[in-house]
This record gives structure tokens, sequence and C-alpha cells, in this order.
């Protein structure tokens, strides 16, 4: 059997172990929450390397994109670097593959999305290949970067602005604190009242809400009216929230098992075990063939309220 | 070390980095906060006002209400910082430089400066 370990600076309260047969292969897949503790997260990936076959960081990204340009976060960095044997990922070289189609499989398969369609990406820099699908596509899309990771109520409107703000911003911003930027441990349990309020008009004028689940429920209006919304790591009492919001359909870009969708880390954690290289040598093409022999689809949740 | 007019130069040359990025005034609209810049070697204090998304720098502390962030640093590092020489990061996360205020503003702040001397 394959283990696949998903360390996560996110609360524990979401933790979860299932097994599955991929391909003909067993896995033990696991997501362990570290309640923000940095160092526990440290200490659980050394304990763990060289003891499983993968290992996804969750609650913190490494990577962020932003054109062809890529920005590491300093905290991230430190993670990977405690795992010396077991090949480890943050979801990044995923995002770029199985969301970016998540978007194309949409316009063929739904009437979600169509030229104008108003889209809210509450943060492009951390899913850049859905970012610029959705550009492509011709949607007119808010990204939330500023207004979600820094405060700042300024609607991003262009993959060229993005680009240029993240050149500017993003190589001295990935050296702060990670919590800084992103809720982790706690925060990810609670809502942002005061934000949730003054940001409230973006959720509402979107037609699609796309992007980081912890961002979209910790600056999650009272009431949606029907929005779509596209994101994963979504757990039962997740999809209850969403209903109960307001939003007409949830779509999952990552693979449901047991019910709960899991984090884009500890899918890439499992391509990577089946695939039997380390990230580095992975490219997109074969992402995206062995997620076509996996057969991974989003899942479409429709919300009636 | 440097001096309390190189400082008021310092932040003069801010003040004009921040006048020019029109882009940063309709950014800071919905951010009116005082902030106190200290020095932690000689005597030296300014006061940067940001109202409706204009920014205006005074000599001394704040007048009548208390500062919601306290930047407190060596003359040089001010100095260096307010003339983009360096970036607030690194001082920042090393002790260098000391901010007091809620984590949302410090981050709010770093950006500001990064949006006037960043790459």
């Amino acid at each position: 059997m394959k283990r696949v370990v998903s360390v996560s600076l996110g609360s524990s309260r979401r933790d979860h172990q299932v097994q599955v047969e991929l391909l003909g292969e067993q896995f033990e897949i696991s997501r362990l929450g570290m309640d923000g503790n940095f160092e526990q997260a440290m200490a659980k990936l050394q304990q763990l390397d060289g003891q499983v076959d993968a290992i996804g960081l969750g609650g913190i990204d490494i990577y962020v994109y932003a054109g062809n340009k890529r920005y590491a976060f300093k905290d991230g960095l430190k993670l990977m670097e405690a795992v010396k044997i077991t090949p480890v990922v943050d979801g990044s070289g995923l995002k770029n593959t199985l969301e970016r189609e998540v978007v194309t499989y949409l316009l063929q398969n739904t009437n979600f999305i169509k030229k104008g369609t108003r889209v809210l990406m509450v943060s492009a820099v951390d899913r850049f290949g859905m970012a610029e699908a959705f550009a492509e596509a011709q949607c007119d899309v808010t990204f939330g970067d500023l207004i979600f990771a820094a405060g700042i109520p300024y609607p991003i409107k262009t993959v060229q602005e993005l680009e240029e703000t993240a050149a500017r911003l993003l190589p001295e911003m990935t050296k702060l604190p990670f919590h800084m930027l992103y809720p982790t441990g706690k925060k990810q349990e609670s809502r942002d009242e005061e934000k949730a309020q003054k940001f409230a008009q973006y959720y509402h004028d979107a037609e699609i809400i796309a992007g980081d689940f912890h961002f979209i429920k910790r600056y999650l209006p009272d009431k949606l009216n029907g929005q779509i919304i596209i994101t994963n790591t979504t757990t039962a009492a997740d999809i209850d929230l969403l209903r109960q919001s307001g939003a007409s359909c949830l779509v999952t870009t990552t693979p449901v098992f047991e019910g709960r969708s899991f984090g884009t880390n500890v899918i890439e954690g499992v391509l990577v075990a089946l695939l039997g290289k380390s990230w580095e040598e992975i490219t997109p093409d074969e992402y995206r063939d062995i997620i076509n022999k996996l057969n991974f689809k989003p899942r479409i949740i429709e919300m009636a309220n | 070390m440097a001096t309390h007019a190189e400082i008021t130069a310092s932040l003069q040359a801010f003040n004009e980095g921040y006048q020019k990025n029109k882009k940063l005034k309709i950014m800071n609209k919905d951010w009116n906060r005082v902030i106190l810049i200290e020095a932690s070697d000689i005597k030296s204090q300014h006061t940067l006002t940001l109202q409706n998304g204009e920014l205006s720098i005074t000599e001394g502390g704040p007048k009548n209400q208390n500062a919601d962030l306290v930047v407190t640093s060596d003359s040089e590092t001010l100095a260096d910082l307010f003339y983009g020489d360096i970036t607030p990061t690194e001082p920042y996360m090393n002790g260098t430089l000391v901010i007091k205020g809620s984590e949302d503003d410090i981050v709010r702040l770093d950006f500001i400066s990064l949006m006037i001397w960043g790459e």
C-alpha cells in the first residue's frame, strides 16, 4: 500500500484518512492539521520523511505564479527543505494543469461559463492556471488578491495588471510570515466579520466565485444570490454552509474520496507516488495523461435552496 | 547614523513617490491612518497621515490624536527605507524595524512602500 500524507498548517478539525484504489494501487491518504503551529509542522515533516511515499504541504503555498514568473514563499520553502527523502509537493504543479482544465471542462459541458460571465477569483496567484483560463474564456474576471490577502479594496481586472502587481509585491511579500497573508490555524474556523461585510459587494456582483476555499469561507457574506462556487477541500459541513448561504452550485476541482474533496497538494502527492518520479521531473503533459487515465473530473453539486 | 533632516528628506521622497502613483491613492481611499515614525538613536519624530487616499507628512508626533501605527528603527534604517534603498520586509523580519499596530495595518504599510519602491 502506498501512503500519502498531507501536513497542513490548517485546523486539525479537518483531519481525515481514507483508503482508495487508483490504477490498481491501494492508497492510504491522510491529512494532518497542525493548527497553524509552524514548528509542529516542521517536526511532523521530519518524522514522516522516508516513512511515506509522498508528502503534501497544505494550508501553505510554496510556489505561486503570475505569467511566467514563479515566486516562492520563504515559510513554504523552509517546510519543504525539512523533507530530505520523500517527494514533497504543495499542489502548485497540479493547479496549473488540473484546474486550468476544469474551466475548459465547464465550458464544454455546462452553461456556467460564457463570454462576459462575472467571475471573482478570491486569489489568483495561487491558481494562475485557472485565472488565465477564465481570462481566455473572455470572462469578466475580478482578481481579488489585493482585496483578500492585503485588505485593499482594489479589484485587479486584467492578467497583465495581475502580473505587474505580483512582480512589484511578491518578491518581498513572500518573505513575510505566511499567516500574515493567508488564514491559517484557527482563523480557518472563523469568519472575518468586518471584512466579510466590507467586501460583500465583490461576492454579490459575481456569478462565479472561484479559488481557495479558506479565503472564500473567511470572507463569505451572510447571503449569496445564487453564485456558483468553484473550489476544493470542502467538507460536508462546508457544503451545508454554502447551501445555507445561497450558493446555487458547487464545483470541486479535485476528486472526492468518501465525501471529501481533497486539496491539490494531496492529489499531487498521489500522482507523484503513482508516477514514481520527483515532482521537478514531471511535466504538465504527464500530469494531464495520468489525470485522464484516472478519469478525474470536476464534481458538480447543484444546491436546491 | 542619519540626521533628522535626512529622515525628513527621505520622507519627502517617499511622499513624492506616493503622489505620483494615482493607483495608490485609489487603493488607500478606505485607509485613514495616523502613523508615527520614530528614530531609536536620535531625537526624530514624523507623522504620516493618510486621509481619503491623500498622504501628508509633518515633523513631530501626532497632534491631538494617537497613532494607529508606530514605526521605530535606527535613523539610518529609516532614511534607507523611505528613500527606497531597502525594503521594509527584511529589517522588519530581523527586528531592526519595529512596527506596533494591527497585523493588517502592517501588511498594508509594507504594501504601500513596495508599490512605491518595489521591483
